[in-house]
């Protein structure tokens, strides 16, 4: 029991720790389930479909909870209006659905006699679905219609986006740059060709955390009208468990195949990190593969765009930044005003809300990121739910909840811009960190 | 390769590249699915030391110790945390089990090095960093360890000479360049030494420590700079003001006096490395200077006019101006 206790203490501080890890926090509410702590595992399910809206696990455990005998009642809702009729059974105890009863919507089985809402449309609810389960059963052989012929493609998830740079509200600094250093000499290879600009080297984009590094590259693949590859920290991770090298160079041919392609490496830092850094580690001659790939990549692949982000560019090797390689630099700083504003507009887009002034909101968010954006809108919901429980009745997320909980939520950006502001100091060689000094000290940072 | 294998691999990778929450996150999971594999355990106290959650990570590595106590890993996990926490005679303890456990491993004697040190037990320490850099004279921490230990002891030179050692191991290695910052700050002066800080900060921006060394350093230069030349400025003003009969000499004297302690002022943060400039607060130095000015104004006009009272005019006088120099040495700098 002590060393169950102590293993769920863990996982809260892991979950504490990074509150976006969706199968962490399911674990969590897993392990709380089976130790009876029902309420909090009803809240970490609630958190999870916060995230990820159609989490089947989260919803299996709800389900369960919801038919778990015994269930806690200390965070149910006080009834409706109208109790329910005396001469219905209770629901029942036991499993969360039954082979032969499709449950109801609210995740209750359906019981003999119920009667089925004709309105409902099964299939477009089925089509809906269809890519977050897989299939029940699969026949030998038979190949899944939506796979493409390149296995290694299926493993690095080659998809077309349809993101454009007007989708990045505000930002407009950050857009220009990016036109100039990056597309326009894409978009114009008669102009590239008269001026004799190669196409060599990538785009390495830094900037803090949760400031939209990784949807400027999806808008950026957009524009380009390529299609877009993704490698996050976790398939990097992964590469790394096993062979390393061939999965880095196989990769890159899939970017190849796949031309015109943008190849956007998530956390380059991960992959790329300084090799005075990766002593004994089996990461250090990842790095020598990746300088190769890259070489290759600026000397003989037409096609295959190169775009990285990175939260920590001083940690990345100096040979990956080297002419040819990821030898553009574009700071992406926190949103600006319109950025903010656009940035609520979308979290509060699915959420009951009623007054909301955005533009208030935007003004009084200086110096947050899109996640602590995110997060304001997420606690400001919370507190609109907890008051809906205490009162007995559902209310409008307001203008007081999300102004309450800008006051409650912090700038997370403070030790990035602590580390920074060191990098400005003592390690602006050159002028890589230009943009950053002038940032810094027009915030009076610096 | 089997599952757990698989997770294990990929936390050892996250602990590399310093994602120390993803590994926490990935071993936290572990260890629910298999309690019992002391590997899991010990990583996970690895990534929650690196992550600054020291509580955590004593728990975890007090249970990789329960699990497996046959092994020094766990103890020299559990000296790190501890050590961390501020419980030295355990740190020592731990370090000096995971010493028995493995004699050969360079590592438990480094780790029985920093926990002796910290309890400035430096025979143990001495013995512990000679014993890691005798097993393994290739790693710069044995010899950065060997030259905390010798600075302790007040040997400078053999401190210098451990700490280039591990820079030609390893050039920019931050925790030898930070010591040899410590050494000249002893010894050659701020210049030379604000230089090793400014390279230790280059070189780990994220360790802030390295930083404020460095605002140590500029901010010693300022405070000295600005008490020669006041008390230069001070007596100057008071002999002219006071009428003095070798008021000629004196002036001349005095005048020399401050001449000199500007001209070495000026030297001094010349050879400072251009990189400290941004720290100062240009705007503000005049008036930080006119409000550390203004106590010796004030004492001048005592002197000049109300001489019966010039003794408490000049102790008060003395008083205010080394808390207004102190006040405009930090207005200056950032």
């Amino acid at each position: 029991m002590e060393a169950e206790q102590s293993v769920l203490d863990s996982l809260r501080k892991a979950v504490e720790a990074m509150p976006e890890d969706v199968p962490l926090r399911t674990h969590l509410a897993t392990m709380l389930m089976s130790a009876g702590l029902r309420d909090e595992a009803v809240r970490q399910v609630g958190a999870i479909l916060q995230r990820d809206p159609g989490n089947a696990a989260a919803l299996a455990l709800l389900t369960n909870q919801q038919h778990a005998p015994g269930r806690d009642q200390g965070l149910q809702p006080p009834p409706a209006d109208q109790p329910p009729p005396a001469d219905q059974p209770p629901p029942q105890d036991g499993p969360a659905s039954q082979p032969d009863q499709a449950p109801g919507h609210d995740g209750a089985p359906r019981r003999p006699g119920d009667q089925l809402d004709s309105s409902f449309d099964w299939s477009k609810a089925e089509s809906e679905v269809s890519n977050l389960l897989p299939p029940m059963f699969v026949t030998e052989g038979t190949p899944d219609a939506d796979d493409d012929d390149d296995p290694a493609a299926r493993a690095f998830d080659v998809e077309q986006s349809g993101l454009r740079l007007a989708d990045v509200a505000g930002m407009v600094e950050v857009k220009q740059r990016l036109e100039a250093a990056f597309l326009a000499p894409m978009r114009n290879p008669e102009l590239r060709r008269l001026y004799g600009k190669s196409l060599r080297g990538g785009l390495l984009m830094y900037g803090p955390p949760g400031c939209g590094k990784t949807f400027i590259a999806r808008a950026v693949a957009g524009e380009l009208g390529a299609r877009f590859m993704s490698v996050s920290f976790a398939d990097i991770i992964d590469m790394f468990v096993g062979q390393s090298e061939r999965n880095l160079h196989e990769l890159f041919g899939v970017a190849r195949r796949n031309a015109p392609c943008v190849l956007f490496l998530d956390e380059v830092d991960a992959l790329g990190q300084k090799r005075t850094q990766l002593r004994n580690t089996p990461m250090r001659s990842a790095v020598n593969q990746l300088l190769l790939e890259l070489d290759d990549i600026s000397s003989s692949n037409e096609g295959v765009f190169l775009l990285a982000a990175t939260n920590h560019p001083w940690d990345v090797d100096s040979a990956l930044r080297r002419p040819g390689r990821f030898d553009r630099t574009l700071l992406v700083l926190p949103p600006d005003e319109p950025a903010r504003e656009a940035v609520f507009r979308h979290h509060l887009r699915q959420r009951p809300v009623a007054g909301i002034d955005l533009a208030r909101l935007a003004r009084q968010t200086d110096g947050y990121s899109g996640a602590d954006i995110a997060h304001i809108c997420e606690t400001a919901a919370e507190r609109a739910l907890l008051d809906s429980v205490r009162l007995g009745s559902p209310r409008m997320i307001g203008q007081p909840d999300l102004e309450a909980s800008v006051g409650e939520v912090r700038p997370s950006l403070g030790p990035w811009f602590e580390t920074a502001r060191n990098v400005a100091l003592f390690a602006n060689e050159g002028g890589a960190y230009d943009d950053l000094a002038a940032y810094l000290r027009k915030r009076r940072m610096l | 390769m089997t599952e757990v294998a698989r997770d294990l691999a990929r936390a050892r990778a996250m602990l590399g590249i310093k994602r120390y929450h993803e590994a926490a996150g990935l071993l936290s999971r572990l260890v629910a699915a298999e309690p019992t594999d002391s590997q899991a355990w010990c990583l996970l106290a690895q990534a929650h030391l690196g992550a600054g959650r020291h509580e955590e990570a004593a728990a975890a590595a007090n249970r990789a110790v329960s699990l497996a106590p046959e092994d020094n890993w766990p103890h020299r996990l559990a000296s790190a945390t501890m050590l961390r926490l501020g419980n030295i005679p355990e740190a020592v303890r731990a370090a000096g089990e995971a010493c028995r456990l493995a004699p050969h491993q360079w590592l438990c004697h480094l780790s029985l090095a920093q926990a002796a040190l910290a309890q400035r037990n430096l025979i143990i320490a001495g013995q512990a960093a000679a014993n890691a850099r005798m097993l393994a004279p290739s790693e710069p921490e044995a010899h950065v360890i060997s030259g905390k230990v010798s600075f302790a002891c007040g040997d400078r030179a053999a401190a210098r000479a451990f700490q280039e050692h591990a820079l030609a191991l390893s050039p920019t290695h931050s925790d030898a360049l930070n010591e040899l910052g410590r050494i000249e700050l002893r010894t050659s002066g701020s210049a030379q030494a604000a230089r090793h800080f400014v390279q230790a900060a280059r070189a780990a921006p994220e360790v802030s420590v390295y930083r404020q060394n460095v605002q140590v350093v500029v901010r010693r230069v300022v405070t000295r700079v600005i008490y020669f030349t006041s008390i230069a400025t001070f007596a100057f003003l008071y002999v002219t003001a006071a009428n003095h009969p070798a008021r000629v000499v004196v002036v001349i004297g005095l005048g020399t006096v401050a001449l000199v302690s500007g001209v070495i002022a000026a030297v001094q943060l010349r050879r400072m490395p251009p990189e400290i400039r941004p720290l100062f607060r240009t705007r503000r130095v005049m008036g930080a200077l006119a409000v550390a000015y203004a106590p010796i104004l004030f004492a001048v006009l005592a002197a000049a006019v109300v001489p019966d009272f010039i003794l408490p005019a000049v102790l008060l006088t003395a008083a205010a101006a080394m808390i207004a120099v102190r006040f405009a040495a930090n207005a200056m700098l950032r």
